[in-house]
């Protein structure tokens, strides 16, 4: 191989990074466009808000102060993230014992599926029972109620991710756990679990996610104290006018703390599912 | 108890609670005339509403809708969400930054997309239509040709990074060996991705196009804030019909009906996909 | 180990305790009400309503609209009512009352000295009469007027228009390259309604004659929405056919638009300094609508009839619309429902200026509700989907007009 075909083949290689670079930067641009207009809307004076060309502006805190010290956006949150994680935590503690079972006895693909299949019943079909019920129960208007719901599509997904998971860890680890002692059932506790954490997390933040990210639900069985996030940002669209600024706000406050979690987690998040729940 | 039914047993039981139970009553329902103004008198009606919404063109119209939109917005997002992915495994700096950025829109409350969306594209006050007017691009996004289309891109804006981790995480999972192989043949990128990258790939591609289609069934949340269904009918989607027949009409009868109706859609899709998948 | 046993413990029974609030108590006023301008004003003075009444306590759960009808039903189906007082949108208000949710206030009013029920806007109190009983009294009024860029019509020369032929003249002629005469909100469903049945009035038509049929699509009917399409190809934004009320007070705030039909009180807030329309405050009036007859909404203030303490609930409901209050609140910027005080110098003066009275008064006297009947909610979305449709051309306006028709005979 002589030099110059060498430098010929270096040089493309680093014109198709470039290339790359590009198409990613472009990507980047067209998923952050919409959270720089977001800030600016925050902090636009009110007669500018809807006006394509101006970015530069006398920024007002207005909105802030107004959403943060003055509305009822951090209690949203705060119910928004209880129904959330306690939707996950029942998830777990249901989802799990199952998963292990449906992987290590293989109850048959067929049992995956449907647990799938379950994750597919259309909202609508659940909700107008749901709602009778939780009426008749007093539960309307109360975040046990959101909760409830949400676990009908929360605790499919988490079962199947989790199953995926089990499915990855070597018999071996058990068997030789119940050779030194244990049962079955002290094994998958004090054994397998412990090496599943990983898979545990992944399928959490993906059932936080799917909870905290639901208004059709939470709109018809929340109201008043119970009201959760998604269902304060759909608030600021009144017959007042959208108010974009407050609007904005809200949804910023609601969506850095989760982007400040991904940022540590993702890479976590990839490598495990990487590890089994993305196969059937 | 044998121990493998022992750990289904919680699962089992939420599931009874939260969806049999609304199955069955619903099931029940859709065979009245169930209206909430109504409830002292509830009427056996039979099939009259499958019957009637069977024959009802609104109906239809919703179903061809959401179709339409689940296989156009997931052929979308599979795409990009898998070009994506395969240019951010090749990009060799800020590799973590990108990946972070890239995911994020998914953690963000559908409604604040959507509603962010309304007014980014609005044809008089919006940013985006604004700048492609000034080099002679003039679209209107939410007339009655380009609305449907219009909630597709938005759906993918927020859907596509889940496509992205699914395809980052089976990328990570596939085997080295093949690859390299590959390599020391000559074999070019194309072939490569042809011939080894997207068989491998297979599972959690299928895996993937489930999961999204499933949910992008349940689309809700742009219809709602942006378009109302129209112009006309043109963005009516299944779940906000249902939505608008039970919760603002009271009708829940045919609600009900309606939703079984998709239920019914849905498990003959998954069941091709299904055996689509064993006979690999 | 321990400790953290105890705090996953203590964390679970706090979320428990948070998830299952109660409901209302005795002694106490829960009521539901919707966010808009007017509920800033009631809630400021609700203050002084609690300082007289020490023994009542008084809450606000303040909703969006699309959030107030299923949160109306649940209180009501319950055995004993989430909301002591609740407000009933105009459309609603047949079907609540038949459905039994409500309760007759006609003994309540007689036994209010003082009261002086009659006082009321005609048209608005006769929303609250549903076979004979009354059921809501009015909270605040949502007529629809002409809300226009007056300093263009002076400077041109141009009239406010009267009639609809000249409406959709002077739009045309208003509209150039970057400037349009008029921000629609075509937008599926109430948008659409609210404002093309002004249009309807316009023509001489209705959604049913006097003996109840359907003449939704009379030949004064396809006349009105022609003339609408008309209007919105010549001189409204290019792609705002899915335009609702907020893209098209935007555009008239921002100065792209010379007239839209919107709520009255619209006006106040479009002219207010330091407000959404910048430099242009002060430049809007109000009209009547073209042709005279304008669509009127209106909230209504009612007794759910699972409440158990009616007496204290009227308490409050005579007080928010006792004269005195009205007034208070009227010149606080509410949307007026009582004819003195919309005739009061007092108001004019310290308000917005006799001239909007006036008009408003005028557009009050000569309004009808949006939709009637016990399924108004579901006519109204029929009715505006069709017109909809016709608007962005996917049906002709007879084809749409005969499809509305259909439905709405189907939904009675």
């Amino acid at each position: 191989m002589t030099a110059p075909t060498q430098d010929g083949l270096l040089s493309r290689r680093r014109l198709t990074l470039v290339a790359i670079e590009f198409v990613v930067a472009l990507a980047i641009a067209i998923v952050l466009f919409p959270f720089l207009w977001i800030f600016l809307a925050s902090i636009k004076p009110p007669e500018l808000v809807t006006e394509p060309n101006v970015w530069m502006f006398p920024p007002t805190a207005a909105n802030w102060h107004d959403v943060l010290l003055e509305s009822d956006v951090p209690k949203n949150i705060i119910n928004s993230f209880v129904v959330s994680v306690a939707t996950v935590i029942i998830a777990l503690v249901t989802g799990c014992p199952a998963a292990y079972s449906f992987s290590r006895f293989k109850t048959g693909s067929g049992t995956r599926f449907s647990v799938l299949a379950a994750e597919m019943m259309p909202p609508a079909i659940l909700i107008l029972p749901l709602f009778l019920v939780l009426f008749r129960l007093g539960l309307i208007d109360t975040l046990a109620a959101v909760v409830l719901a949400h676990l009908t599509f929360v605790v499919p997904v988490v079962t199947w991710f989790l199953i995926g998971f089990f499915d990855e860890i070597p018999r071996e680890l058990e068997e030789q756990a119940m050779i030194d002692g244990y049962t079955q059932f002290q094994a998958f506790y004090k054994v397998i679990l412990p090496v599943v954490r990983p898979g545990l997390a992944a399928a959490a933040v993906f059932g936080f996610v799917l909870s905290w990210n639901d208004m059709f639900y939470a709109l018809i069985l929340t109201g008043g104290e119970s009201r959760t996030l998604p269902v304060a940002i759909a608030g600021f669209w009144t017959f007042r006018g959208i108010d974009m600024g407050k609007m904005a706000v809200a949804i910023l406050v609601a969506v850095v703390p989760i982007l400040i979690i991904s940022f540590f987690i993702q890479k976590h998040l990839v490598r495990s599912l990487g590890g089994g729940a993305v196969k059937f | 108890m044998h121990l493998r039914f022992r750990l289904i047993l919680p699962l089992a039981a939420a599931m009874t609670v939260i969806m049999a139970y609304p199955l069955v009553f619903s099931a029940w329902i859709s065979f009245h005339d169930y209206r909430l103004t109504r409830l002292q008198d509830v009427r056996f009606r039979g099939v009259e509403n499958y019957a009637f919404i069977l024959s009802d063109a609104p109906f239809g119209r919703a179903l061809v809708n959401t179709m339409t939109f689940v296989a156009g917005a997931v052929s979308i997002e599979l795409v990009l969400g898998l070009g994506l992915a395969l240019l951010l495994q090749r990009l060799v700096r800020f590799q973590n930054f990108a990946r972070a950025v890239l995911l994020a829109p998914m953690f963000i409350t559908p409604i604040a997309v959507g509603l962010m969306f309304r007014f980014l594209l609005n044809s008089e006050l919006g940013v985006i239509p604004y700048y492609l007017a000034t080099i002679g691009v003039e679209i209107a996004w939410f007339d009655e040709r380009l609305a449907l289309f219009s909630l597709m891109l938005i759906d993918a804006w927020q859907w596509t990074p889940f496509m992205l981790l699914m395809f980052l995480a089976g990328l990570e999972a596939l085997p080295k060996d093949p690859f390299e192989a590959a390599r020391v043949d000559g074999a070019s990128a194309w072939i490569t991705f042809w011939n080894l990258t997207l068989p491998l790939l297979r599972p959690v591609i299928l895996v993937a196009l489930i999961i999204r289609a499933l949910d992008a069934f349940k689309v809700f949340e742009y219809v709602w804030a942006i378009t109302r269904g129209g112009p006309g009918d043109a963005t009516e989607t299944i779940l906000f019909h249902i939505y608008k027949t039970g919760f603002r009409f009271f009708r829940l009868g045919e609600a009900a009906a309606m939703a079984y109706v998709l239920i019914g859609i849905l498990m003959f899709l998954v069941i091709v996909l299904y055996t689509a998948m064993r006979r690999r | 180990m321990r400790t953290q046993k105890w705090l996953a413990t203590a964390l679970f029974a706090g979320a428990a305790s948070a998830m299952v609030s109660g409901s209302s108590l005795a002694g106490s006023l829960n009521i539901i009400i919707e966010e808009v301008p007017d509920y800033d004003v009631v809630r400021v003075l609700t203050e002084k309503f609690a300082a007289e009444n020490p023994g009542i306590e008084v809450t606000f759960d303040a909703m969006p609209f699309d959030a107030m009808r299923d949160k109306i039903l649940t209180s009501a189906l319950a055995s004993s009512a989430t909301y002591n007082v609740i407000i009933v949108d105009n459309p609603w208000m047949e079907e609540f009352a038949k459905a039994g949710f409500l309760t007759p206030l006609d003994d309540f009013i007689a036994a209010d000295s003082g009261y002086d029920f009659e006082d009321f806007v005609g048209p608005l109190r006769d929303i609250g009469v549903v076979e004979g009983s009354t059921y809501g009294v009015p909270y605040y009024n949502y007529a629809l007027g002409l809300i226009v860029r007056q300093d263009i019509f002076d400077e041109q020369g141009i009239a406010v228009p009267t009639t609809l032929d000249d409406y959709v003249d002077v739009v045309k002629k208003l509209t150039n390259d970057d400037f349009y005469g008029a921000a629609m909100q075509p937008q599926k469903g109430y948008k659409v309604m609210e404002e093309w049945k002004n249009w309807l009035y316009a023509t001489g038509g209705e959604l049913f004659n006097a003996d109840g049929d359907i003449t939704i699509n009379s030949p004064e009917a396809v006349k009105a929405l022609e003339m609408y399409i008309d209007a919105f190809n010549t001189s409204a934004p290019e792609g705002s056919v899915n335009w609702g009320f907020d893209e098209a007070l935007r555009a008239v705030a921002s100065g792209r638009a010379a007239t839209m039909l919107s709520y009255n009180w619209m006006l106040p807030a479009l002219n207010a300094k330091g407000g959404m329309s910048g430099d242009l405050a002060g430049k809007f009036t109000l009209n009547e609508v073209p042709g005279g007859k304008a669509v009127l909404g209106s909230w209504s203030w009612s007794i759910p009839a699972n409440v158990d303490d009616k007496d204290e609930a009227w308490k409050y409901i005579s007080w928010i619309t006792s004269k005195a209050v009205a007034k208070d609140r009227v010149i606080a910027g509410g949307a007026p429902v009582r004819t003195s005080i919309i005739s009061d110098p007092e108001v004019w003066e310290k308000g917005f200026g006799e001239d909007y009275y006036k008009t408003l008064l005028g557009i009050l006297e000569d309004a009808a509700p949006l939709s009637s009947g016990t399924s108004a909610e579901e006519l109204i979305d029929i009715v505006g989907t069709e017109l909809s449709a016709a608007v962005s051309g996917q049906k002709s306006v007879q084809q749409a007009l005969d499809d509305a028709a259909k439905g709405v005979e189907r939904a009675r």
